[in-house]
């Protein structure tokens, strides 16, 4: 494995120290994180710049990771509230009442919604009970008028045929007056007719024109 | 092989003040761990400005998903915390999202702000201090009753009271080190099979074998690590939830 230096390890070889340095690069592996040149020879200056190179000599608790040297805390702290305090701000002030607004109105507009949907339901209910109501209403009238033209024309048909009746009865009754008066006379005639064939007859018959009171007589017992 | 930890060395972007205070170095330069936070922040906010400027009754797809992660937080602290929760949700989401992007730029970049004990041991102290904060303003002096479960007897109190208060000093500890660990330990794993890769290429023979196993293996571990990304900024946030719930319920349980 070839061993890579760290950078800022030859940025610092100007001095002695770095020189040394340099010379036996530091070796890190990647199994162990632990340099293995412990640079005993590194000045006490050097650590600042190149943390992963072992400086347990010095500080202990640096160990290999550069989160534990302690010199950039402060500054990362600081930083780290500010930003932090800022964003708390920005969300508490701006974005939470925004958020929690818009998810309340679209509840109350929702249930809102469905309240105005309801009455609409309900009052198109009641108009088509109001609707059926005067489809029955109509209905029973409409029968009545019916009902009621029937009747009536019933009654003028009864009242029509009782004036023909009246007249053609009249007329009948005429009629019958008529006939029978002619047949009256007709029947007197007939012994008129009789009379006068049996005068023509007895004249025939014995040369003699018969008496008239004689005729009547005779046709009397006829 | 290039050194696996070479990534989560601080380097200076653009050189800021440096100065004591009371003995403790203090460089505010803007250095790569920085500037990780700020894309994290950055990026974070302007899907939000955009996702949420013209938030609509029917939502758009960024909506969408704005509104998916605020709601996974605001059922998280409704359920654990309670009625309560409410008031918490905002310091909750901006952890949880805090901690996500930056995981998430690390994932896409070369840079894991949450790779570093600084800003991880930060996130852990804001998160007890809330607690701590939360639990004696909330209870006063009560807040000690936290440690002293009831129903118990003295005799096992005696035994309970140090482990339960131990278990306390441990929270931010662990806070710390379960997100540093996680991200760290993602990473080197990430850096060293990709070195496998090129070594074992160059060497031909076994090694090439070697180096396309690796290269499998990567991209396996990659996906892995997006689900580490998201899984361990949910840990934080549950676990914040959680300690919260402690103190703002102490009396009812």
């Amino acid at each position: 494995m070839t061993a890579a230096t760290s950078p800022e390890a030859n940025l610092s070889a100007d001095d002695a120290s770095g020189a040394s340095f340099s010379a036996t690069p530091s070796v890190t592996t990647v199994a162990s994180l632990v340099p293995l040149n412990n640079a005993e020879a590194l000045a006490h200056d050097a650590h600042a710049t190149t943390e992963t190179v072992g400086t347990e000599a010095h500080h202990a608790e640096e160990g290999g990771l550069p989160q534990l040297n302690t010199d950039h805390w402060a500054g990362q702290i600081v930083w780290l509230v500010v930003i932090f305090a800022i964003f708390y701000l920005l969300m508490a002030k701006v974005f939470t009442p925004r958020l929690r607004n818009v998810i309340n109105t679209r509840g109350s507009t929702i249930a809102e919604d469905l309240a105005n949907a309801r009455a609409n339901r309900d009052e198109a209910e009641a108009q088509a009970k109001q609707a059926a109501a005067e489809t029955a209403e109509a209905h029973t009238a409409a029968r009545k008028l019916a009902a009621e033209a029937l009747a009536r024309s019933n009654a003028e048909v009864a009242a029509a045929t009782a004036v023909e009746d009246e007249k053609l009865n009249k007329r009948l009754g005429e009629a019958e007056v008529r006939i029978r008066g002619q047949r009256d006379a007709a029947m007197a005639h007939v012994s008129d007719i009789a009379s006068e064939t049996a005068s023509l007859l007895v004249e025939k018959l014995t040369g003699k024109a018969a008496t008239a009171a004689a005729l009547k007589a005779a046709i009397g017992k006829v | 092989m290039a050194d696996p930890l070479h990534q989560f060395k601080i380097e200076t972007v653009v050189a800021g003040p440096v100065f004591q205070v009371g003995g403790v170095h203090v460089d505010l330069s803007l250095t790569n761990s920085v500037l990780a936070m700020l894309i994290a922040v950055g990026l974070t906010v302007l899907f939000f400005a955009l996702t949420t400027a013209r938030a609509s009754i029917i939502p758009g797809r960024g909506q969408v998903m704005a509104e998916g992660l605020f709601g996974l937080i605001d059922d998280m602290t409704e359920s654990i915390i309670g009625h309560d929760g409410r008031k918490f949700l905002p310091y909750v989401l901006t952890l949880f999202l805090f901690i996500l992007s930056c995981n998430l730029v690390g994932m896409f970049t070369y840079f894991t702000a949450t790779s570093q004990v600084a800003v991880t041991l930060t996130l852990a102290a804001m998160t007890i201090l809330l607690v701590l904060a939360v639990g004696f303003i909330r209870n006063g002096l009560g807040f000690f009753k936290m440690f002293v479960p009831s129903g118990v007897p003295w005799y096992i109190l005696i035994v309970l009271v140090p482990i339960e208060v131990i278990a306390f000093i441990m929270r931010p500890v662990t806070l710390t080190l379960r997100l540093f660990g996680n991200m760290l330990g993602g990473h080197i794993v990430m850096k060293v099979f990709a070195g496998f890769i090129v070594t074992g290429l160059t060497l031909g023979g076994l090694g090439a074998l070697i180096g396309f196993v690796s290269m499998f293996t990567i991209v396996a571990l990659t996906t892995l690590e997006f689900l580490v990304a998201y899984l361990q900024a949910f840990v934080f946030a549950v676990l914040t939830c959680v300690y919260l719930s402690d103190v703002v319920n102490i009396g009812h349980h």
